[in-house]
């Protein structure tokens, strides 16, 4: 199975431990995420469910290429990371 | 080179992936640092240090007592003054070779685009969004390289943009839009000494880009988690809808 990490910056909407989760398709694994998390949902994706624009994944430590439809492949021992943007200076 | 400064830069010079050659590519050098918060403070000091030979200020800010847990370039006693002033007092103590021209402004519009033009080098140590895009933008309109790095709470970022390179994606690739996911230090708090490592990773890539040494983070963002202090490299694409080089996607 994936695994999943998530930016620390998601904990003050929900949990952010890391979560193996089974999918070929990145949209695959973040619906297996949203199935224990679903308050995640609407932070990382759009209601049309594209990446949302402050948001970015990388699966095997490379940035996805597809943010509407989210087809990168994923396999079964990748790392998927879910970040964000930060602006602080 | 005179002797002093062969004196004060032995200790680079000695490296010979720097060299004589590298310290005078540092020495005819000039960055604009935007932003002299957590982020610009410890670049400048290390720019300085190391002997950038130009360091333009940009701030439009004034110190206040809340900097100084974070922002190393200003004292208690500069309180009040223009960040950008405090910052420039401090950097000629340092190394008087560094010349330091301030822009006590928002630096946004047509200031933004002479400044960036007149610049080998920017490095962005902003605090919100909407300035990020514009110095992305203009960098990118310049052909001038860009090492932008960003920290709150327990995190940070840094990548490097290079227009100059054809592939290099920018700081739109990374983030097409931010402006919903907005977050800053005075709302979210920042570790001192996260500032301070994300700041010096900045100037350690802008004096990589400078002297023509190493392999810059071209192409990639270091993401650290200083909590786990867990370092991420991510490669990074060039987006194929971005707006800023739609010409070579």
């Amino acid at each position: 199975m994936a695994t999943v990490t998530f930016t620390p910056n998601l904990a003050r909407w929900a949990e952010t431990s890391a979560m193996d989760v089974a999918g070929d398709s990145l949209a695959d694994v973040l619906e297996a995420v949203f199935v224990e998390r679903p308050v995640l949902r609407g932070y990382l994706l759009t209601d049309q469910g594209a990446l949302r624009k402050h948001v970015n994944v990388y699966i095997d430590a490379e940035s996805i290429g597809d943010r509407q439809r989210l087809t990168d492949r994923v396999a079964a021992d990748s790392k998927v990371f879910v970040a964000q943007a930060l602006s602080g200076g | 080179m005179n002797d002093e400064q062969l004196l004060r830069y032995s200790r680079q010079i000695m490296l010979p992936q720097i060299d004589v050659a590298g310290q005078e590519r540092l020495l005819a050098a000039s960055v604009l640092v935007v932003g002299m918060g957590g982020l610009g403070s410890p670049v400048a000091l290390y720019l300085a240090a190391s002997g950038v030979g130009r360091l333009v200020l940009a701030d439009h800010d004034r110190v206040e007592i809340s900097n100084l847990q974070r922002q190393i370039v200003h004292d208690h006693d500069q309180v009040g003054e223009a960040k950008v002033a405090s910052a420039a007092a401090r950097i000629r103590a340092l190394n008087p070779d560094t010349r330091v021209d301030t822009l006590d402004l928002r630096l946004e519009g047509e200031a933004l685009d002479r400044a960036v033009a007149s610049a080998d080098l920017v490095i962005d140590g902003t605090d919100n969004f909407a300035t990020r895009y514009a110095i992305n933008d203009a960098c990118f309109a310049a052909g001038v390289p860009l090492v932008s790095g960003a920290a709150i709470r327990l995190e940070g970022q840094v990548a490097v943009f290079d227009p100059r390179k054809p592939e290099s994606p920018c700081y739109r690739c990374l983030y097409p839009a931010a402006h919903e996911g907005e977050l800053n230090c005075a709302e979210n708090g920042v570790a001192a000494p996260l500032v301070g490592i994300i700041g010096t990773v900045q100037a350690m890539e802008a004096m990589k880009l400078l002297a023509g040494i190493g392999e810059p983070l071209r192409g990639y963002v270091l993401y650290l988690d200083a909590a786990a202090m867990e370092w991420h490299k991510l490669k990074l694409k060039r987006r194929r809808d971005c707006t800023i080089h739609p010409a070579s996607n």
